[in-house]
């Protein structure tokens, strides 16, 4: 299904929700993505896509506990669902399919 | 600072949406604490900025109908079947919402329609925009300044040649009516008038034969009106057949559609202006004699102001008069501005259904006053009566109603009510349109809208406004109740301040209203019952043609001995409007000087027919030879401006005469309004010329029995004008002054019907706000019997809040009304001064019928039984 399916930007907020695991919410994900890719990430453009991703299954939320910094606002956290990880399976697979069809002169420069 | 009230956290809190909104406010101030301490508090707000402006984007942005229905047609369903429950359970609130947004709807339709009318003048021409009408500002000794829609011959006839600006120019002399023949066949026309070859080209009158470039060149040209053509040849195809006027035969070389009905200029026939160079070869050169009406077709983008700048060179290239410009300032009136700006222009004879431009405004003005009437009405009716409805809101806020549902619900509900109103507010339009244009003369019809879809769609579009409008306040009132407080303690005490507000602005207006109609009237009344110096009643005007002229006097013979016919004059212009003014001159010690007063010819016995008073000296007598055409009786007016010690016997006459043989004056008259009482009363002179010829018969009938009288003169007249055949018509005086206070008139019925309209619409309000108060009362004044309050005192209690609220409208309204109104009446030379007590009288009629409105409740509540009250629950 198309809208179903991932985005290369969503792709990369799915991957590092999965890496950060239990520590995985907003500014933890902008950050995460920020240093390893080294790429500028808004706020808003990150929790879009968070959205979406919930939205289309791949990832579930919840509330963590009050705490003292961030003015006393909660923070979201994101898991990894199965479908989520069956998405992200399905874009390795095929990309490596792809990788795999490609002879090797193609790269000769 | 707290993070929070910072205005980009401020900003998201209001455009994001609320799930949302929490954990991004959490990393937004995480961001914001760790930027601060890197790069400092100004980097931080900086970046925090950036972010919240990222943030801008769908996804993030609440939906701002706050819904999240899945099922919009269930709802919506859901939405109008609770409006109609609501519009049936409350029958009363329910009719006066609606009967009083009709009314206002239909007054402004109607309105609408009549300014739409008034617009529409001359429209059809297509170079409207660039045709002007040549005016005059006439400055002479012993004469008031006047405007004129006149002119010399020679001006408007150079004026192409001497502006490059001008394109062409098209003069317009009104000839009045011609008996025209064909064959046996002699009918009268009515309006003839002559025009020059451009006429047709200037102005899109429709032709249906004929070529407009060339119909008017020729000499003995004409063009007609198919009803004209209909009324001579059964056809409208008649170019080429002739028709004949004293000996003369004219050829038909064009036919034109009837004059429509919205153009200030009407006639039946035009003829050639070269025809009249037969008898006059150097017509196109005569100049003094102001009697022509110049249109003026100027090149696109032409500047008015530069032309005008050059017009007293223009003049001076015209006439060897050094003093031309003194007497005569030119000036340009827009062809948009003739129909409804034209007030303060005399002489303007040829301009139909002329109408006063102010009264437009003034009309829009009240349309719009019942307008806001009508929804202060909505307003103050749903919002008092809100404590019906919370329990509904208190249910459907439990169940997840966003605030701004309701607000949708609420003004769907309200717009309901306006298309609702339309509708009925079209059908009184209908049915009462007919009987309005008797009252106003006019042709409207509803009919008309519809047949322009823009406009139907206009319509529509704005009344739905006006249900937006007046359900804004309510939809917003109602829906900020708070569910926890509305469910728990029902019927609340709702705030009381806007409504006595809306209150005051409705009869503010209405009280505004009512004292404009008062003294309107009064100034109407006092036009009609002045003592205008002379006696206009049962005074039939019989237009006389040469033939009619030769028999004058055996005809009067004849009159005279009716007994239905009081006495018989003539006279060579009709009073009522301001006579012809032309240049006289008198002698004062030695010296000959100049001066221009009104003038007009007349018979013997003018003055005591029409009853007006000499003040000293003696009237015209047929035993003084000298009387024909060498004696003056002047007005009152002219005796201060020639001033003499005693003016009687002093020489003076018309500016052709040899100052040898000057005239003298024999008596002097107290003035008498013979101009509209717009204007002052000018200088005039009257006098006998047995040889030149009436314009008008003047006979005065015994008002017992007008239509023998009638009959009488009509007998004697086709026995004597024979050989012509020159039919008998008449008028009555009176007619003539109603058409001069026309515009006056009309705008006195309008301004009263309004008044009754807008106090019985804002009583209608007040009717259903006093019944929901009194409901809320009911206890209070239960125990108040109880406890043995009489009803007197009730009564007074409960009314005078009320009471409190129309002296406040008394207050605001009195002032502006009374600058309005005396303004307006600076509009007369001759009117009354406002008498303060009718503002206190308006005020009166309003409290009387406000209070009398309210008694309904007020009494019932004060009688009912306290047992009653009291068990209410």
């Amino acid at each position: 299904m198309s809208n179903k399916s991932l985005g290369e930007f969503e792709e990369i907020v799915l991957l590092t929700v999965a890496i950060l695991y239990e520590d995985a919410y907003g500014v933890s994900i902008k950050k995460d993505i920020e240093t390893r890719l080294n790429r500028n990430v808004s706020v808003g453009a990150m929790r879009t896509a968070l959205s979406r991703l919930e939205k289309k299954g791949y990832l579930k939320s919840h509330f963590g506990e009050v705490t003292k910094e961030r003015g006393g606002k909660r923070k979201r956290y994101f898991r990894v669902t199965q479908p989520g990880k069956t998405a992200l399976e399905e874009v390795m697979e095929s990309r490596k399919k792809l990788w795999d069809a490609i002879p090797a002169m193609s790269f000769d420069f | 600072m707290n993070f929070e009230r910072k205005l980009p956290i401020r900003l998201l809190q209001f455009f994001c949406h609320p799930d949302l909104l929490e954990d991004i406010v959490g990393d937004l101030h995480e961001l914001y604490e760790e930027n601060r301490n890197v790069g400092g508090e100004g980097k931080a707000n900086r970046l925090l900025w950036v972010e919240v402006i990222r943030l801008f984007r769908p996804g993030i942005i609440k939906n701002i109908l706050g819904t999240f229905a899945t099922d919009t047609i269930g709802i919506y369903r859901n939405y109008f079947k609770v409006s109609w429950r609501n519009l049936a359970k409350n029958k009363v609130f329910s009719a006066i919402n609606i009967i009083s947004l009709s009314v206002g709807i239909t007054a402004c339709l109607i309105i609408f329609l009549f300014i739409r009318d008034e617009l529409s003048f001359d429209n059809f021409h297509a170079k409207r925009d660039r045709i002007y009408r040549l005016c005059e500002l006439q400055t002479w000794p012993g004469t008031n300044p006047q405007n004129v829609p006149i002119s010399w011959p020679k001006m408007g006839y150079m004026l192409p040649d001497y502006f490059p600006e001008v394109e062409m120019c098209a003069r317009y002399n009104n000839r009045g009516e011609e008996l025209m023949q064909s064959g046996n066949k002699k009918l009268v026309v009515k309006n003839v008038a002559g025009v020059d070859s451009t006429f047709l080209q200037v102005f899109d009158f429709e032709m249906i034969a004929g070529n407009r470039k060339t119909a008017l060149v020729d000499p003995l040209s004409i063009v007609i009106t198919e009803d004209v053509a209909r009324r001579f040849f059964n056809s409208t195809d008649v170019v080429g057949k002739a028709l004949h006027n004293d000996g003369r035969e004219y050829n038909i070389t064009g036919v034109l559609k009837n004059i429509p009905e919205n153009s200030h200029l009407q006639f039946d026939m035009l003829y050639s202006l070269s025809t009249l160079r037969a008898d006059r070869p150097n017509f196109n050169d005569e100049t003094g004699s102001n009697f022509m009406i110049a249109y003026v077709l100027l090149k696109p983008n032409s500047d008015v102001d530069a032309i005008e700048k050059k017009f007293p060179d223009f003049l001076t290239s015209l006439v060897d008069d050094e003093e031309i410009n003194q007497a005569y300032k030119l000036f340009l009136q827009p062809l948009k501005d003739v129909h409804l700006a034209s007030m303060d222009i005399e002489h303007d004879y040829q301009n139909y259904r002329k109408f006063n431009g102010t009264y437009v405004h003034v009309f829009m003005l009240t349309g719009i006053f019942i307008l806001i009437i009508a929804c202060v009405n909505f307003m103050n009716l749903t919002t008092a009566r809100s404590n019906t409805r919370f329990r509904e809101i208190g249910v459907r806020k439990s169940i997840g109603a966003k605030k701004m549902q309701l607000v949708h619900q609420f003004i769907l509900e309200s717009v309901q009510l306006a298309v609702i109103a339309l509708v009925i507010g079209f059908s009184i339009g209908y049915l009462v349109l007919p009987f309005l244009n008797d009252l106003i003369t006019r042709q409207l019809s509803m009919a008309t809208i519809f047949s322009d879809l823009g406009l139907t769609a206009g319509i529509l579009g704005i009344s739905i406004l006006l249900g937006i409008i007046s359900g804004l306040y309510p939809s917003l009132y109602l829906s900020s109740f708070r569910p926890i407080h509305i469910l728990k303690v029902v019927g609340s005490r709702s705030k009381s301040l806007l409504r006595s507000t809306l209150v005051i602005v409705q009869f503010s207006l209405a009280i505004g209203m009512i004292v404009s109609t008062i003294i309107v009237v009064q100034q109407l009344f006092f036009i009609q019952n002045k003592d205008i110096g002379f006696n206009k009643d049962h005074m039939l005007l019989i237009s006389l043609n040469d033939e009619a002229n030769e028999k004058y006097e055996l005809m009067k013979e004849e009159l005279q001995k009716d007994p239905h016919i009081l006495g018989v004059t003539a006279s060579g212009q009709r009073i009522g409007n301001n006579f012809h003014q032309y240049g006289f001159k008198y002698k004062k010690d030695t010296s000959i000087l100049r001066i221009v007063p009104s003038n007009v010819t007349v018979d013997y016995n003018y003055l005591d027919v029409y009853e007006i008073k000499i003040k000293s000296g003696r009237n015209f007598s047929k035993e003084m030879a000298t009387d024909d055409g060498k004696a003056f009786i002047i007005n009152e007016s002219f005796a201060k401006k020639l001033d003499f010690e005693d003016p009687l016997g002093q020489q003076l006459g018309h500016g052709w005469y040899d100052n040898d043989s000057l005239g003298r004056i024999i008596g002097v008259t107290e003035d008498f309004n013979f101009n509209s009482l717009h204007y002052e009363v000018n200088a005039l002179s009257m006098v006998v010329h047995t040889d030149w010829n009436f314009s008008e018969m003047s006979v005065k009938l015994n008002g017992n029995n007008l239509q023998a009288g009638i009959d009488a003169i009509e007998k004697i007249w086709n026995e004597n004008v024979t050989d012509s055949g020159y039919p008998f018509s008449y008028k009555f005086l009176d007619e003539h002054f109603d058409e001069v206070y026309k515009s006056d008139q009309q705008m006195g019925s309008v301004v009263t019907i309004m008044a009754i309209l807008s106090i019985l619409v804002g009583c209608l309000g007040l009717f259903g706000l006093a019944s929901i108060s009194i409901e809320k009362r009911i206890k209070e004044i239960g125990i108040r019997k109880a406890l043995g309050a009489t009803t007197s005192e009730l009564l007074i209690l409960l009314s005078k809040n009320y009471a409190a609220l129309i002296v406040v409208s008394l207050l605001i309204a009195s002032p502006l009304a009374y600058l309005y109104l005396d303004r307006w009446l600076t509009n007369f030379a001759f009117h009354i001064s406002i008498n303060p007590l009718i503002f206190l009288l308006g005020g009166l009629i309003a409290m009387i019928i406000a209070i009398l409105t309210i008694s309904f409740h007020t009494f019932r509540a004060s009688r009912t039984n306290p047992v009653d009250a009291l068990h209410y629950e």
